[in-house]
């Protein structure tokens, strides 16, 4: 056992944790999920609900796990008959306002009532022939629905907005068995990061409109991916349904966005459901931009990549994989070469309870990943090269204002009735982030992979790969760097 | 999050009220600590707590709206709707119910035309609503009518209490 | 002394000596009733010294926990390095209790010149007096008194400061009082910390009661062996105790005897027992919270923190509510259970959900709709509510109920069995 460190025993599994760490923390090493509603890692500690009451050998009564550091030699058991039948008793005193609206309820299938009352609930209510007390539905801001009836006053909400967005405009109202979440009539929870506070419901009362009726949980398939929606790189976890993204959700690192994403990254998903899909290789044939198959495509790119000499111009997308771009570059390894990104601006907003996390100004996920790969910001001047060029090479740019006299290869998703890739000789179908793997560089400089969550349309493929192939039929793919 | 101050609004916290305010801060090493005696001079001056009063509170000691809202809505002495001209509150835990403060309750509601418990009067001079301990139950049943605490009130003696506030 | 009604001979009179006497609530009179002198001779003491003395005396807590006073001093820090503060407890709230608010209205000057002695002990240079917001005849009275004692300089360099709470009973829960003076809602704090490390502001901070500061004068005065000395009982439970009495007896007041003394005594020599023709029910010894006593118990229990507990109650705030045989138990515990719910904070999910229901289940068997299940429901609810919150509020609810049922299943059962008359309740 390390020095320094304190040992103790949960469940009869022995642990050896930091001072300092909390019970509940402590159990999570020995395996024992201790059940919560009011703690949540990113929050300072409330020990409201009092579900996590454990017994601890020597104390003279129940402890809260999410309150209690531990102590060397600390016995603490979460199975014992007190500590289940105090469980029981909150779960049962949760569920007496409850309104049981499962059935229609957002939350079901990953909601901690239900989750903790299935694991350990009564079989029935005690309460049966009393009046539920009902409040109605209350829009708090753009994008959250407040459901009193199905609030469990476990204040994570309330604490995310004072102690991490630094902007209390949640409170707890009135008192006893009366009080609910409130918000002054004046404002509203539009607070750049404020959705946050769905996900940290534990619970279907806080709502997001969003996804309101959207989905059921268990109908959505969990990728983990990389926020497209600044340089920031938040972890996130896109929801698809029948191969549809339909939500957005933080996805725990501590070192880059704890528990937390902002409302831009948030609602930036739609994009990737887009149905104006380029689905098939298109090559120009006496004049006119024709569908054709990959080794067509491929083969002519090839042939006039060879035919070439001299320039060649990469525009490229801040949003392309690293790969893609190492790949791009290296395909335009014979020609004396520019390539060049440039990144859509936007206003900065910090967290403010959480250092160095922000919705960052660079509106891109991989403008640091194209620097580091030689790709200039200076965009204005590759548009100006690309002019003159033998070979211009545009990568998932579709609005790129690109002017060629030489070749134009276009590698995109999409692409507008009077985008100028349109006078490309080859368009290259490629998948999206949400239809690929690959990774990205965040303004920090960590390298931080995203995983395919649904199927490119049609004939799509992911751009590394159709840069792959294409420098391999130019037998470049041994070429070192 | 957005507090405007439109309409008609005529701020508490100017002149004598404020320089007032500026003597409570005197007393805290924050300006949060001076909600709850800023809030007392707010429904001095105004009668009862607005919303819109709230978020001027807010904007005074540097809080949110909200936050000031949650604060108010807790302690029961800040009226959050408008209430008679004189405020009667009368103690009904158990140490005076054994004495008879419901009577004392009934007295008042029929003497003052209030009708009902916690509403106002037809005439807006008689709000009454009954209050958990006054913390005077020996002298059963204590009455507070705005800021006087009488004691030792019968149902008897409540038409002369009328009479000399109405 | 039982204002208004004369000392009786048997009580100890030292706080409530002048109780009535108009002329010892302003400066001058205090002065020359002796006041300030305790002050002037701690002042030129160690504060550790007077720490000593309070300990030595015995005084224990009068807000109701009965925490050994001089004891709760030492564990302020003892090398300076933040501010420190004391907060007074005048948010006297406990239904049945209301000897702090004589006090202050009285002797405004003993809780002046206690709460200076204190901030000196435990080197606060700024002290609070939290009076509840309904006490305002005892604010106006304190207001003038502390700047009559301002004027007179009678501080040194301690800043002493009134704060008007607006009507929360949690806000006598010491960490909640803190947050109400810090702007907050007087929600209770988990402890640890304690106080002593953090508390008002998050610097080390100590809070008393009014009655036990009202004390520590007289202790200083007349000697930590004096005070030790009365007792009657225990010998750690010692000095006179203010006893607020209340309910159905003949003269309810405020009743000061030494520690020990019988609670028999108290209700029939210096009461005069309940009204003519009706006999001793029941009692709450200490304020609403605490567990119910039978005549018998009542009878034989002796006034000090252990006689009180050996009957299975406690001595709490010293707040006495008497029922003779004319009180309907099930009614006044109702009473005190929407009393709870009523000023649960909404915090914790025992205290906030169990509360209301408790009330809405005593509502039901009062109805006459009750059923015989009701009552282990009741008793099961209550022992999850007690020892499980942060703060002791569902507890309390829970003493009533459970004691109630115990002690007096016969009149729930009635009930129950439709064999009185429902009760509506709204």
């Amino acid at each position: 056992m390390a020095d320094g460190m304190i040992n103790l025993t949960i469940d009869g599994a022995p642990v050896s944790v930091p001072p300092g760490t909390l019970v509940i923390e402590a159990a999570k090493q020995a395996g024992v999920l201790v059940p919560h509603y009011c703690y949540h890692p990113g929050l300072p500690v409330a020990g409201v609900c009092r579900m996590c009451l454990v017994e601890i050998e020597k104390a003279p009564k129940l402890q809260i796990a999410c309150a209690t550091t531990v102590t060397e030699g600390m016995v603490v058991k979460t199975q014992t008959a007190p500590s289940k039948s105090a469980r029981q008793s909150v779960l049962e005193l949760l569920l007496i306002n409850h309104p049981l609206d499962c059935p229609i309820c957002d939350q079901a299938g990953e909601c901690e009532l239900q989750d903790f009352v299935f694991q350990e609930g009564r079989d029935g209510t005690r309460y049966g022939e009393y009046a539920k007390r009902f409040n109605p539905v209350e829009d708090f801001g753009p994008d959250v629905l407040y459901v009193p009836n199905r609030c469990i006053l476990c204040t994570r909400c309330v604490r995310f907005m004072e102690d991490v967005a630094k902007e209390p405009v949640l409170n707890v109202s009135e008192r006893g068995d009366r009080a609910f979440i409130g918000i002054h009539p004046e404002a509203r929870l539009d607070h750049p990061w404020a959705g946050n506070v769905v996900d940290l419901c534990p619970v279907g009362s806080l709502l997001s409109k969003d996804f309101l009726h959207k989905a059921r949980a268990w109908e959505l398939d969990k990728t983990a991916s990389i926020c497209t929606g600044c340089s920031q790189g938040c972890n996130i976890t896109l929801d698809t349904r029948d191969e549809v993204v339909v939500r957005v959700r933080p996805r725990p690192n501590l070192e880059v966005n704890r528990y937390f994403i902002c409302d831009h990254g948030r609602m930036h998903y739609k994009w990737m459901n887009r149905g104006d899909r380029i689905e098939a290789p298109l090559i120009r044939r006496d004049g006119e931009l024709k569908a054709t198959d990959w080794d067509e495509a491929l083969d002519r790119v090839a042939g006039i990549l060879r035919g070439a000499s001299g320039t060649a111009v990469a525009l490229v997308s801040p949003g392309a994989s690293s790969e893609a771009l190492a790949l791009a570059k290296r395909l335009l390894s014979g020609f004396s070469w520019t390539g060049a990104f440039q990144v859509v601006m936007g206003e900065e907003a910090p967290l403010p309870g959480v250092p160095n996390l922000a919705l960052r100004a660079e509106r891109a996920p991989n403008a640091k990943g194209a620097e580091n790969l030689g790709y200039s910001r200076d965009y204005a001047r590759a548009l100006e090269a690309a002019k003159t060029a033998a070979v211009v090479l545009v990568l998932d740019d579709p609005d790129c204002a690109v002017e060629a006299s030489g070749a134009l290869i276009y590698l995109g998703s999409v692409l507008g009735a009077d985008a100028p890739c349109r006078r490309a000789d080859v368009i290259l179908p490629i998948a999206n982030v949400a239809e690929e793997e690959g990774t990205f560089t965040n303004c920090d400089g960590r390298d931080q992979r995203y995983y395919q969550a649904k199927p490119a349309p049609g004939m799509a493929q992911p751009a590394a790969w159709v840069l792959g192939e294409l420098t391999a039929a130019l037998g470049l793919a041994e070429l070192t760097r | 999050m957005t507090a405007s101050h439109t309409g008609s609004y005529e701020p508490v916290f100017v002149g004598a009220v404020m320089e007032e305010l500026q003597s409570v801060f005197q007393r805290y090493p924050n300006k949060q600590a001076a909600l709850l005696p800023t809030l007392w001079i707010a429904q001095r001056e105004h009668g009862w707590i607005s919303d819109r009063i709230m978020a001027e509170v807010a904007e005074v000691l540097g809080l949110t709206p909200a936050y000031v809202k949650g604060v108010v809505t807790f302690y029961t002495m800040y009226h959050q709707h408008p209430v008679g001209k004189n405020f009667v509150q009368v103690c009904t835990t158990s140490p005076c119910n054994i004495c008879g403060a419901e009577g004392v309750v009934k007295a008042f509601l029929e003497h003052t035309g209030a009708g009902d418990a916690g509403a106002t009067s037809p005439d807006g001079k008689w709000t009454i609503v009954e209050v958990e301990c006054l913390g005077a139950c020996g002298f059963a049943t204590p009455v507070l009518i705005n800021d006087d605490f009488l004691e030792n009130v019968t149902p008897e003696k409540v038409p002369d209490i009328v009479k000399k506030y109405r | 002394m039982g204002f208004p009604h004369k000392p009786h001979p048997k009580e100890t009179v030292v706080l409530s000596q002048y109780f009535g006497d108009v002329e010892a609530r302003t400066h001058k009179g205090w002065v020359k009733r002796g006041g300030y002198e305790a002050l002037a001779q701690a002042l030129k003491m160690d504060p550790a010294a007077v720490t000593e003395v309070v300990k030595e005396s015995g005084l224990r807590g009068r807000g109701g926990a009965g925490f050994p006073t001089g004891l709760k001093w030492s564990f302020m820090p003892k090398e300076k390095k933040k501010p420190h503060y004391l907060c007074v407890n005048a948010d006297e709230s406990e239904p049945g209790t209301f000897k702090d608010r004589e006090i202050m209205r009285w002797t405004p000057h003993a809780l002046l010149e206690g709460t200076a002695i204190a901030a000196h002990a435990i080197r606060a240079e700024i002290a609070y007096i939290y009076i509840r917001g309904e006490f305002t005849e005892p604010w106006t009275i304190m207001e003038r008194a502390l700047a009559e004692a301002n004027a007179a300089g009678v501080f040194g360099s301690i800043k002493v400061y009134l704060h008007r709470g607006a009507g929360a009973y949690i806000c006598g829960e010491e960490t909640a009082l803190m947050n109400s003076i810090e702007g907050k809602r007087g929600n209770p704090r988990i402890k640890p910390p304690f106080p002593a490390a953090a508390g008002l502001f998050g610097m080390p901070t100590t809070i008393n009661n009014v009655e036990t500061l009202a004390a520590v004068p007289p202790i200083l005065k007349r000697g930590a062996a004096w005070y030790k000395g009365l007792c009657l009982s225990n010998p750690k439970s010692t000095g006179t105790k203010l006893f607020s009495v209340c309910g159905h007896v003949q003269r309810p007041g405020n009743y000061e005897v030494t520690m020990g003394f019988p609670l028999k005594g108290l209700l029939y020599d210096m009461c005069g027992g309940p009204p003519a023709g009706r006999t001793l029910k029941a009692c709450i010894p200490g304020g609403s919270s605490v567990p119910i006593l039978t005549r018998e118990e009542t009878e034989s229990c002796l006034l000090d923190y252990e006689g009180v507990v050996e009957k299975g109650s406690m001595l709490g705030s010293g707040g006495v509510i008497v029922f003779d045989d004319s009180a309907d138990m099930v009614y006044q515990i109702m009473r005190l259970a929407r009393f709870y719910a009523h000023e649960s904070c909404a915090q914790c999910t025992q205290c906030r959900e169990g509360t209301a229901w408790t009330t809405k289940i005593m509502e039901r068997i009062l109805s006459g709709q009750g059923k015989t299940k009701d009552l282990d429901l009741l008793l099961d609810l209550s022992e999850n509510m007690t020892g499980k919150t942060i703060c002791v509020l569902s507890d309390s609810c829970a003493a009533p109920i459970v004691s109630g049922i115990k002690k007096f299943r016969g009149e729930f059962e009635a009930y129950l069995a439709g064999k009185r008359q429902p009760v509506m309740v709204g």
